[in-house]
């Protein structure tokens, strides 16, 4: 929590750099992806589409076992239904590129049938594709349905040459077994192919594997502060200790929803495994941090120390001048505003690097024509 | 200092809220038990549109209630809509960072006018 207004920037403004954003939900209700749905599974969404609606808590599709009591003056629950809106509230955040994700289905990993699971998958690409991405400012992520890897792979390489198709989701919430299990392989192989970035991204889960027992805490408060972090860092270990950074070496692998600060805790605690126990892990060729400093992570929940530099010094050690993306997380309650990070006591350098041009370069986007716009939101 | 007219007296109801406009300053004005309060329109957080938020009470847990929770200030605390960073309509004061207090804008009635100074 940042407790003074940060001070005005000497020379760079926002308005003055490329905001890609890493990280932004489009609203996927049942109803919407029934119509891109393959049967039988369309008539599963039809149905669904009857059920009266819940904010990320629907019955077969987002299941979510609700613990807490709506608390008054709580969150405000958003959602993003359409491109044009999106591009609105975008440009009003002061951001000129998003890199959509969907809302419901962060929860796919938890759903058990494996048909429906990569049918779902599906009926949201081809929905992305087609309402979503033809808005010039916007960007997608492709869903990799971790229930059948070999027809996740067949979407990556349906997509790989469409030009606004910028990255691969990997659903991170209860993902059984960890993302780096050899029965994923063929998504790696085929994002690293197709040349897109895959992005793991979590969301709260009551759930019997990672994020695991959170329903224990009394708060949501408590649960959000494990949820998203423990996914990020239980897979990051799994990657790494399998090999994928070695084994797929072209593949760009990038982290989300989750800050920075526990980078910098699981590079070292790696290194001092590795140390004693290299040989169980006998595909890495050096220690397990360089492959950390050579993956990227996005911004959203920037942590907000009242002294900004602190923050600063945690991102120079794991070069996060190169590898950190911002993101907002537009619309969802934690969204993070593009001045949160722009303002941090960063080099201009460092600023137009981590709020676009990483990005730009990562998911291998043009550079948006820079048109002034109002920096706005209050 | 401009003197901006908020409302009539008679038209600002209990527990109600104005945005005003000045230039380039938005404060919201509140009417809480009877008084006008105003505060920014932007939240000293990320400086989102404090005063559309949500007029609420709040959540305390004391030794008084054993520590257990406890509703109070009903009406008299403002969620910010991003947020939900939560401050006292009648001080200014953030719930969260009690050290953090926001410009509380003057206001008074002048026949059956609402003024706030800004």
């Amino acid at each position: 929590m940042a407790m003074d207004l940060p001070a005005p920037p000497e020379r760079l403004r926002l308005a003055d750099v490329v905001v890609v954003d890493a990280d932004v939900h489009a609203h996927d209700t049942p109803g919407a992806l029934a119509p891109y749905c393959d049967q039988p599974w369309r008539r599963s969404l039809e149905h669904l589409a009857g059920v009266p609606a819940r904010y990320l808590d629907i019955p077969g599709f987002k299941p979510n076992l609700s613990l807490d009591p709506p608390f008054p003056g709580g969150f405000n629950l958003r959602t993003t239904t359409s491109a044009v809106q999106m591009r609105e509230e975008l440009a009003a955040i002061g951001v000129d590129v998003g890199i959509l994700f969907p809302d419901n289905l962060l929860g796919l990993a938890q759903l058990p049938n494996e048909d429906y699971a990569a049918a779902l998958a599906r009926a949201y690409n081809r929905w992305l594709v087609d309402e979503w991405l033809p808005e010039p400012s916007l960007y997608g992520a492709l869903i990799a349905a971790s229930q059948d890897p070999a027809d996740a792979a067949r979407e990556i390489a349906r997509y790989a040459a469409h030009p606004k198709v910028a990255a691969v989701y990997l659903p991170t919430s209860a993902v059984y077994p960890l993302w780096g299990h050899r029965k994923y392989d063929p998504i790696f192989a085929a994002a690293q192919e197709a040349g897109l970035p895959v992005m793991l991204h979590s969301v709260s889960a009551i759930s019997s594997v990672f994020p695991f027992n959170i329903e224990q805490f009394d708060t949501a408060l408590a649960r959000h502060t494990i949820s998203h972090c423990f996914a990020m860092m239980a897979n990051m270990v799994d990657l790494v200790t399998t090999g994928v950074p070695v084994r797929f070496p072209r593949l760009k692998i990038a982290f989300t929803e989750a800050g920075v600060s526990w980078v910098p805790f699981m590079m070292w605690r790696l290194d001092k495994e590795y140390n004693e126990s290299r040989r169980e892990v006998p595909f890495l060729t050096d220690k397990p941090s360089t492959y950390i400093k050579r993956m990227y992570f996005a911004t959203q929940p920037i942590e907000e120390p009242e002294n900004g530099k602190e923050l600063v010094a945690m991102l120079e050690m794991f070069n996060g001048e190169n590898q950190v993306l911002f993101a907002s997380d537009w619309p969802h309650h934690d969204f993070d505003h593009p001045r949160q990070v722009f303002d941090l006591p960063l080099t201009p350098q460092a600023k137009r690097k981590i709020m676009g041009e990483n990005a730009l370069t990562l998911f291998g986007i043009p550079a948006p024509i820079k048109i002034p716009v109002r920096e706005g939101g209050a | 200092m401009a003197d901006v007219v908020v409302a009539r007296v008679d038209q600002f109801e209990e527990g109600g809220r104005r945005i005003v406009r000045h230039g380039r300053v938005a404060v919201g004005v509140f009417r809480v038990g009877g008084r006008y309060y105003a505060l920014p329109n932007v939240c000293a957080h990320q400086f989102g549109p404090l005063c559309e938020g949500t007029i609420t009470g709040t959540l305390v847990a004391r030794e008084e209630t054993a520590w257990r929770r406890a509703w109070v200030q009903e009406g008299e605390i403002l969620v910010c809509p991003w947020h939900a960073l939560e401050f006292d309509l009648t001080t200014g004061r953030c719930v969260a960072y009690p050290k953090l207090r926001l410009r509380q804008f003057p206001v008074r009635v002048e026949g059956e006018q609402v003024i706030v100074s800004l």
